[in-house]
């Protein structure tokens, strides 16, 4: 299914079930090219679930996911591949790699794309800069804290630029202030023009920040602060503008090679 | 998959099989130990074979002309012999000398020849035959070819001997292809078990490998390369034993053959692409994708 342009991840009807208790119903959300959304819901509401649906570790039992050109019911493994390279992923609990330094750590999506040596020391190296962490290159994540080791995972997920980032809880193994500077750099992030769907149990934690919030709770969305009109129009659920978020509608997509519209 | 990636994805294995070493150690000398037998077999085998191929070189076939066949008919005989296919050399064997030859055989036990009266001994042609004509079914065929033409008495060659130590080599190639196939599990069984292994406490790094983006065959590659290396470090270990055995078996058996450097690096190829091959069957059952 084509979807407009300047939404990055779409989701259409879906649906899963795991045994007769839980189960995805009926999910639809937009997330527009450099948009920030929070995905908030008690722990079990499946905000997990549908993350792994959207960087597509599993597939739905009907309806789609779209992400870009990227359509979930299309999908073989090199194409997965393909969509993981330009999709940033963070998990409360990290997933680095502990037998290899900070720079090994980011410099793997560089070489999994493919990237040449050079490009990706410079790569690296600006990336690096960017969370603070270049004095630490060469350290392994075991003599980090957890809000740096939560940096590098944030900046090994933005290393190939993604059009959207995805964070599972990535605050939840840090305490407030920790938490606090990952938020403002998820916030630089999007500010360079990269979407970001991060999903948290803690609405108390998220809602003075004026962003977006869509809820989650017994695998139905609920309730969705703003709402997009796939068109021209896009407005929050009281009727007011969007605002300055709108413009960058026009932003970045991550179309496929060769799959140019 | 380009330059980089290549290179990566070597990087990947070396590091593998040096994290792992103590378990590819292990298995390494299973497999080694294991192959090691095969290979002694197959010297078995081969040492045999050159005995007996040794003894063929000797054989000669002889053909006895009847009795009063004139001297035309010999020739004739000669000329229709050195005209069949796997022969090399006729040569003629007077009755005369035959009989010289036995008595020298009898020695001092010759005086019972005395008794005879002329010689019993028919006149002879003694026939050399090519190497890869020394065999049963070839000579035999031979044999009663010539036994039809007029003028031949017999042809007679060492038919016993020859088919007991076809039978042997026979027995010795069914008992390598047997042993070879339980090694062949073993071999496969001790590789697919520790690609296992290491697929399980690599786990993590392949979920980060994928999640951010790496194609399947830069997954794979350093399993097939760390199998691969198994295989062939272990069928050179094999070699490296078996060298050794062979040289202090070669105290009591002086002679004795080794293997050739042909059979050696296809012996080596062979366990290498086995050992990539079986890797890549134990990474198709635990690796979804
Ligand atoms: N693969 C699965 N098989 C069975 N149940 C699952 C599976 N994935 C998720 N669940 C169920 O989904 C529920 C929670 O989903 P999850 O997406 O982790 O929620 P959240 O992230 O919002 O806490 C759990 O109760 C779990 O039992
Ligand atoms: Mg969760």
């Amino acid at each position: 299914m084509e979807q407009d342009q300047r939404i990055i991840v779409g989701v259409y009807h879906l649906s899963k079930s795991f045994g007769k208790h839980f189960g995805l119903h009926d999910v639809n959300l937009q997330v527009a090219n450099g948009e920030f959304v929070f995905l908030v819901g008690p722990s079990g509401a499946g905000k997990s679930t549908l993350l792994r649906m959207i960087y597509m570790d599993d597939f739905p039992d009907s309806g789609q996911v779209v992400v870009g050109p990227y359509v979930s019911t299309r999908m073989k493994s090199s194409t997965i591949a393909e969509l993981r390279r330009k999709t940033g992923i963070v998990f409360q609990d990290f997933r680095l790699l502990g037998d290899k330094t900070v720079f090994e750590n980011v410099a793997l999506a560089l070489k999994a794309a493919g990237a040449g040596l050079g490009e990706i020391k410079k790569q690296v190296t600006e990336i690096l800069m960017r969370v603070g962490l270049y004095h630490k290159r060469y350290d392994f994540p075991h003599e980090l804290s957890g809000g740096e080791q939560q940096r590098v995972a944030i900046a090994r997920a933005i290393a190939n630029r993604p059009a959207v980032l995805l964070a599972d809880e990535p605050t939840g193994n840090l305490d407030a202030v920790v938490t606090r500077s990952i938020l403002e750099l998820l916030f630089k992030i999007n500010a360079g023009g990269t979407a970001v769907l991060m999903a948290t149990h803690d609405l108390e934690l998220v809602k003075s920040f004026g962003q977006r919030i869509i809820y989650l709770e017994g695998g139905r969305v609920v309730k969705d602060s703003e709402m997009i009109y796939v068109g021209d129009l896009r407005r929050k659920i009281d009727g007011s503008p969007v605002g300055r978020r709108a413009e960058r509608l026009e932003g970045r997509d991550i179309r496929g090679e060769g799959e140019g519209r | 998959m380009n330059a980089a990636q290549f290179g990566y994805v070597f990087d990947e294995a070396a590091t593998m099989l040096r994290r792992h070493k103590a378990a590819n150690a292990v298995s390494i000398v299973i497999m080694g130990l294991s192959l090691l037998i095969l290979v002694v077999f197959l010297l078995v085998t081969i040492n045999v074979q050159a005995v007996i191929d040794r003894a063929g070189d000797e054989m000669r076939v002889y053909v006895y002309l009847a009795d009063g066949a004139g001297e035309a008919a010999a020739r004739d005989i000669q000329m229709r012999l050195l005209g069949l296919p796997g022969v090399e050399e006729v040569v003629f064997v007077p009755r005369d000398e035959a009989l010289l030859s036995f008595r020298e055989t009898l020695g001092k036990n010759s005086d019972m020849l005395d008794a005879l009266e002329g010689n019993p001994l028919p006149d002879a042609f003694r026939v050399k035959v090519k190497p890869e004509y020394i065999r049963s079914e070839r000579l035999e065929e031979m044999a009663r070819n010539v036994e039809g033409w007029s003028g031949v008495e017999e042809a007679r060659y060492g038919e016993r001997w020859l088919e007991r130590g076809e039978k042997l080599v026979k027995g010795f190639y069914f008992a390598d292809l047997f042993v070879g196939l339980i090694i062949l599990l073993s071999v496969v069984f001790v590789i697919a078990n520790t690609v296992r292994l290491t697929v399980i406490s690599r786990q993590r790094s392949i979920e980060v490998a994928r999640l951010v983006g790496a194609t399947n065959a830069y997954v794979r590659i350093p399993f097939l390369v760390e199998g691969a290396v198994q295989g062939a470090v272990a069928a050179g270990l094999a070699v490296a034993l078996s060298a050794i055995v062979h040289a202090v078996a070669r105290r009591h058996l002086p002679g004795l053959l080794f293997l050739g450097g042909d059979a050696i690096a296809a012996f080596v190829f062979f366990c290498t692409i086995l050992g990539a091959i079986v890797s890549l069957g134990a990474m198709r059952r635990l690796l979804r994708f």
